[in-house]
């Protein structure tokens, strides 16, 4: 077995009010993976995600980032790690390139560095032309290129994307996917969460299901159509998640 | 921790916010200034005269640029980190490797920078109407700077810790407003009856408008220093307050 990515063991979280996100979550990716996360809304994919980041605060379980410990060692943890969060979340006082340049501030990046790493991102995301743009007034799937670009700027080795091609349309839907297959063919581990099965089946190498805040089985697309008899994911998704409920 | 690029870099984001929107943040607070100098200092000033041997439109400069540096800082660092927690764009600052007392010192002196700027820009307002004569030049950018850090860290606390806009005007209209405006900056506490002097001794404001005008005027109706030493104590428990709210704030982390 190779490095991990991301380790992560027994993850408990309960929000204020009762309810059970991650009800003892352990699971591991290891490195250069392309890794789907699915289950249906409210499963706790979110809520993995936000733990391993800092956004949520899990109640315990122990979590690594290449080794690094997400709470103890934060700051060494989160430069590893990009998100591409669910929601638009774009600073609106700030244009395309600022929102690329500044982000790399945030994250320790040196000037010259981000420079470059911003241009090559604003060429690959056909942005260039919409640099001096601020971001709010962009249309809905450029502004998901901004996100994507942004999550990208200080050269991450773990690649979050929380349901990154909602409300794309189809054409930037596929570059999308041949863009982070390309990345992940570099050796960027990815962890994918999405809605569209066809998406986790075309893209993923690996898939976790996880329903009711524990993760409900785990392993190749193959693997796991074989287990449950299925010929597609979509049956596979049927079988796990409503014998879990 | 100040030295760090991720920091510098928060810092800078909170300056280029306020220059960008300088239509909404500088420009309307100045010319309120000139209103204040125009109809305190110039219409009611010619029946008042003067206040502790001073000319009342000398007398109350110091007091306007202390007031505007202190909404100036507040507002600036309270809307900042509300707008930024109401469409999640603080989830970036919050997931990047800066800790929380980083976020908050970026925020809260990015509000002081702000507040500064206003208070300044007051004075240099207020040249043609009173000259520039300035008594204890560094007394007067230590009070301003510890003002007005204050000021923005409580914004910093109340951007954090709202869930609502109308929470962030509560902290304006019912807060600061009545507290800068009975903050002794129209008059000497020596005016009012015992029972308001007292209760102007327990406003914070008061103590740094005082010390704002012995540092320009040379006048004062309290003995400035120990203010510095109280008003140092402030900041540093509203930086506890505002840090505070940055870590366990709702809707930050949650």
């Amino acid at each position: 077995m190779g490095e991990a990515a991301l380790r992560i063991e027994n993850l408990r979280k309960t929000y204020p009010g009762g309810l059970l996100a991650l009800g003892g979550v352990s699971l591991t990716v290891e490195a250069g993976r392309f890794f789907g996360l699915l289950g249906p809304n409210g499963a706790g994919k979110t809520t993995l995600i936000n733990s391993v980041v800092g956004l949520a605060r899990p109640d315990g379980g122990r979590v690594e980032v290449f080794g690094r410990d997400a709470f103890r060692q934060f700051r060494e943890a989160r430069r590893m790690i990009g998100v591409s969060a669910q929601e638009i979340n774009l600073d609106k006082f700030l244009t395309v390139e600022e929102t690329l340049l500044y982000h790399a501030g945030y994250f320790g990046v040196p000037k010259k560095k981000a420079r470059d790493r911003a241009e090559e991102l604003l060429e690959r995301f056909a942005l260039a032309g919409k640099r001096k743009d601020r971001v709010n007034t962009l249309s809905g799937g450029m502004k998901r290129r901004v996100m994507f670009a942004r999550a990208l700027m200080h050269n991450p080795r773990l690649l979050f994307l929380d349901e990154p091609t909602a409300g794309v349309d189809l054409e930037l839907r596929y570059s999308l996917w041949e863009y982070i297959r390309e990345l992940n063919r570099g050796g960027l581990t990815i962890l994918l969460t999405t809605h569209y099965l066809e998406e986790a089946e075309e893209l993923c190498e690996e898939i976790a299901l996880i329903s009711g805040g524990r993760i409900a089985d785990q392993g190749t697309t193959e693997e796991l159509k074989r287990k449950y008899g299925a010929s597609d994911l979509e049956e596979v998704y049927l079988k796990v998640v409503h014998d879990a409920r | 921790m100040l030295a760090d690029r991720p920091f510098r870099t928060l810092l800078k984001r909170e300056i280029l916010r306020f220059m960008r929107v300088w239509m909404q943040t500088v420009v309307p607070t100045l010319g309120t200034s000139v209103l204040y100098l125009v109809v305190f200092g110039l219409a009611l000033g010619t029946r008042i005269r003067e206040v502790s041997g001073v000319p009342y439109l000398e007398y109350i400069l110091p007091g306007i640029a202390l007031m505007n540096l202190v909404t100036g800082a507040h507002m600036n660092s309270s809307w900042s980190v509300f707008d930024a927690k109401r469409e999640r764009y603080i989830d970036e600052v919050l997931i990047s490797p800066m800790s929380d007392l980083q976020i908050t010192l970026a925020y809260t002196l990015g509000g002081t920078l702000r507040g500064m700027l206003m208070g300044l820009g007051v004075l240099l307002v207020g040249v043609p109407f009173v000259g520039l004569h300035i008594e204890h030049p560094l007394l007067l950018v230590l009070i301003g700077a510890l003002s007005a850090f204050i000021f923005s860290a409580l914004g910093t606390a109340a951007g954090a810790l709202a869930t609502r806009i109308d929470h962030i005007s509560l902290l304006t209209n019912v807060v600061i407003q009545p507290l800068a405006f009975l903050g002794g900056v129209f008059y000497s506490v020596d005016m009012l009856p015992q029972a308001l002097k007292v209760a102007t001794m327990l406003n914070p404001i008061f103590h740094t408008v005082d010390a704002a005008r012995y540092a320009i005027l040379g006048i004062s109706d309290l003995n400035p220093y120990p203010t510095v030493g109280i008003v140092f104590l402030l900041a540093i428990l509203a930086l506890g307050a505002a840090w505070l709210a940055i870590s366990r704030g709702p809707n930050l982390r949650y």
